[in-house]
């Protein structure tokens, strides 16, 4: 080998060496983010990027920087597959070591993630998905759930609804983990008020015609259809509901609707059809025209409330992070249990130390007539607001038995 | 469960069937004739789907237009993408035509995800076949009878095509013996594109029918191109008819299994192709030098 490749070979080595070193003499001072969500699946135009780039306005807005430490970011994507959120979180808690995981939807992959948190004894706050479980029965010290769950998706619509629409229901369930959790909470809210559910249809997930569960549906003649699903479910249910005249008799509550499913059908599709929002961009709390503005000058449409809620919870942690003194996991979890705050996506909001829920009020929403949409994304009307106490579980019923670390 | 819903579910599995009789038409004249496992015959139906959202959306806000040109322009993609791409594909073993078909449909449905997002586009009724009949015991949309009406005027205008025209017969004889109908001088190659822009065509026509009924997104082919397969073994690969019973043979096991056991009900068609093959592995009507 000549002289001169030799002496490029040794630079290189000197150079890899000190790259190394440098390095982690840095990575002692960040403090590292991360957010596991749905980029390439069926939520991507839900959680994907939208709470990707809550996360980063979040951090950019706080400055970068907190105690002293450079703030990372890095995120990955899940594709609602639990095998692979599984994976992706012990890539993130080991090899990037990254200090708390956010977001995670779909209830089955979030879970897994929850066993991850323990497992490495760092936080996760699960944004986007909604099984009471996280509060309940597999609750664990790291682990806190942030925008909602389906108690309050349940309870809040449930309840406005058999108030102001009709006693008597019928339910069509996505058979899985999350569905069948919905399913309990509807029919315990539909009892609470006096209703009754007239019977149930469990639909496998992803199916794509809905027409012999409508019929029997409408056969039973329900005052009210709930659809327990969302995303492509929740569109092609709606699709042939009206297809198939169910409207004309019969009101329909949605589990989660958002203006993503709006727009992807059509608005004369959902006219008239209500759901439980924990935010939405036109509500009047203070803080909250000024951030869909912001976020409406940078991305050109506003926000949805998976996206607020991201901004919400990044920011609050950093704040929990600055309140410790210390990016210590255990520090964190203390400032953060029983902090009470508001913000422009919680006003107000408490992060319950009995479960580690942050609750907060929740909105009914209706969603508008074509003929009633005056700009675009105007697609919900506020029809009705369930404050704090009632809209989340009581944490004595949770199941919860918050351990230590 | 009375019998007025048995009796609806039986003819919501005739729809159902439908969709899957002018998917399996397409899936099957392919495979005959040329003899490739299209594994993008569901991203073709998909982006014929899409074809129409975008002539309605941007060009002729008419679905009876849409529902004519759809499929004349997925047929005229189909044939270029023969005579471009998969020709020179021919001499190569079949494993090459099949990762082709497959790395197709991914390009087909990254390209419209990319282009329209993943959530989907709105896709309605056309006016004329909004709302639904009154039965008398129920009302049924107007728009699932339509589907069984040109489904029926489909599958029967493919079939009088291929047995009582003169082009029909080369199709025929391409399928059985293409090198024959080489050496008796007519230009294979061009019955090849024309067979596979049929195909394709049909593919989108069942994706223009399909799509006021549904979510239409870039994955809504994907659970229909496998069901497709069961439909085309079921009836025989190559068999037209195969196709028109397997197709309504296959909606109505969905449609018994969604009564009788719903989270069952797609697994009940592949159980049913298992067992049926077992005792017939040409399927109801292909043909016996394939298989046995």
């Amino acid at each position: 080998m000549s002289k001169s490749k030799k002496f490029t070979q040794l630079m290189a080595v000197v150079v890899l060496i000190l790259g190394f070193a440098v390095s982690s003499a840095f990575s002692a001072e960040t403090l590292k983010i991360a957010t596991l969500t749905d980029m390439s699946g069926p939520y991507a135009e839900l959680a994907g990027w939208g709470n990707i780039n809550a996360a980063k306005m979040a951090i950019e807005d706080f400055g970068g920087k907190v105690l002293g430490m450079d703030i990372e970011y890095v995120y990955r994507d899940h594709q609602c597959k639990p095998d692979l959120a599984n994976q992706k979180a012990i890539e993130l808690y080991e090899k990037e070591k990254v200090d708390v995981i956010f977001d995670c939807p779909n209830s089955a992959s979030g879970l897994a993630v929850n066993n991850q948190a323990l497992r490495y004894k760092k936080i996760f706050i699960a944004i986007t998905s909604g099984t009471t479980r996280y509060t309940g029965d597999l609750c664990n010290r790291y682990t806190f759930h942030w925008a909602y769950n389906d108690y309050v998706l349940a309870t809040s619509a449930g309840m406005w609804a058999a108030d102001n629409l009709g006693k008597k229901w019928y339910t069509i369930t996505a058979d899985y983990a999350w569905g069948h959790d919905l399913l309990k909470h509807f029919s315990a809210a539909l009892q609470k008020r006096g209703g009754t559910l007239l019977g149930n249809e469990m639909v496998p997930l992803g199916a794509s015609d809905f027409s012999p569960f409508i019929i029997k549906a409408m056969n039973a003649k329900p005052e009210v259809l709930a659809l327990l699903n969302a995303g492509k479910d929740t569109v092609n249910s709606t699709k042939q509901a009206v297809e198939f005249g169910l409207r004309k008799q019969t009101k329909i509550v949605h589990a989660l609707l958002f203006p993503e499913d709006i727009k992807a059908a059509g608005p004369e599709v959902f006219a008239d059809n209500y759901v439980t929002a924990s935010w939405d961009w036109k509500v009047d709390q203070p803080g909250s025209k000024e951030f869909v503005a912001k976020w409406m000058k940078k991305f050109g449409r506003p926000p949805n409330w998976f996206n607020a809620g991201n901004y919400s919870c990044v920011t609050q942690y950093l704040l929990a992070v600055k309140r410790a003194g210390s990016k210590d996991p255990q520090a964190v979890v203390k400032a953060l249990e029983g902090h009470r705050f508001s913000d422009f996506f919680a006003s107000p909001g408490y992060i319950r130390p009995e479960d580690h829920m942050r609750v907060g009020k929740a909105y009914i929403l209706r969603a508008k007539k074509p003929s009633e949409i005056k700009e675009a994304w105007d697609y919900f009307q506020i029809v009705g607001e369930v404050p704090m106490e009632q809209a989340y579980m009581n944490s004595k019923d949770t199941g919860c038995k918050m351990g230590d670390f | 469960m009375n019998i007025q819903f048995v009796i609806m579910q039986l003819f919501n599995g005739l729809i159902l069937g439908s969709i899957y009789v002018i998917l399996s038409l397409g899936l099957t004249i392919i495979f005959g004739m040329l003899g490739i496992i299209n594994f993008a015959h569901g991203a073709f139906y998909m982006f014929g789907a899409f074809v129409a959202y975008t002539i309605i959306a941007y060009l002729i806000p008419n679905f009876w237009v849409a529902l004519v040109m759809g499929p004349i322009v997925m047929a005229l993609l189909g044939a270029a993408c023969e005579a471009f791409i998969l020709r020179r594909l021919y001499n190569l073993p079949p494993l090459y035509v099949m990762l082709f078909t497959f790395g197709l449909m991914l390009v087909l449905q990254d390209f419209i995800r990319m282009v329209y997002g993943a959530a989907g586009v709105p896709f309605r009724t056309p006016s004329l076949l909004d709302g639904a009949i009154n039965l008398g015991f129920m009302f049924y949309p107007k728009y699932r009878i339509f589907l069984i009406i040109i489904t029926s005027f489909c599958s029967l205008g493919v079939w009088l095509f291929l047995s009582k025209t003169k082009l029909g017969a080369i199709i025929r004889a391409g399928t059985d013996n293409s090198i024959m109908v080489d050496a008796l001088g007519i230009n294979i190659s061009r019955i090849f594109t024309f067979v596979f822009g049929m195909g394709i065509g049909l593919a989108g026509l069942a994706g223009v029918l399909a799509a006021p009924l549904q979510n239409v997104s870039h994955l809504m082919g994907v659970d229909f191109l496998v069901d497709c397969f069961v439909v085309v073994v079921i009836g025989g690969m190559g068999s037209i008819s195969g196709s028109i019973v397997g197709g309504l043979i296959v909606g109505e096991i969905i449609a018994i299994g969604v009564m009788v056991w719903p989270p069952m009900a797609h697994t009940l068609i592949y159980i049913f192709m298992a067992a049926f093959l077992l005792i017939r592995p040409r399927g109801l009507f292909g043909r016996e030098a394939f298989h046995e």
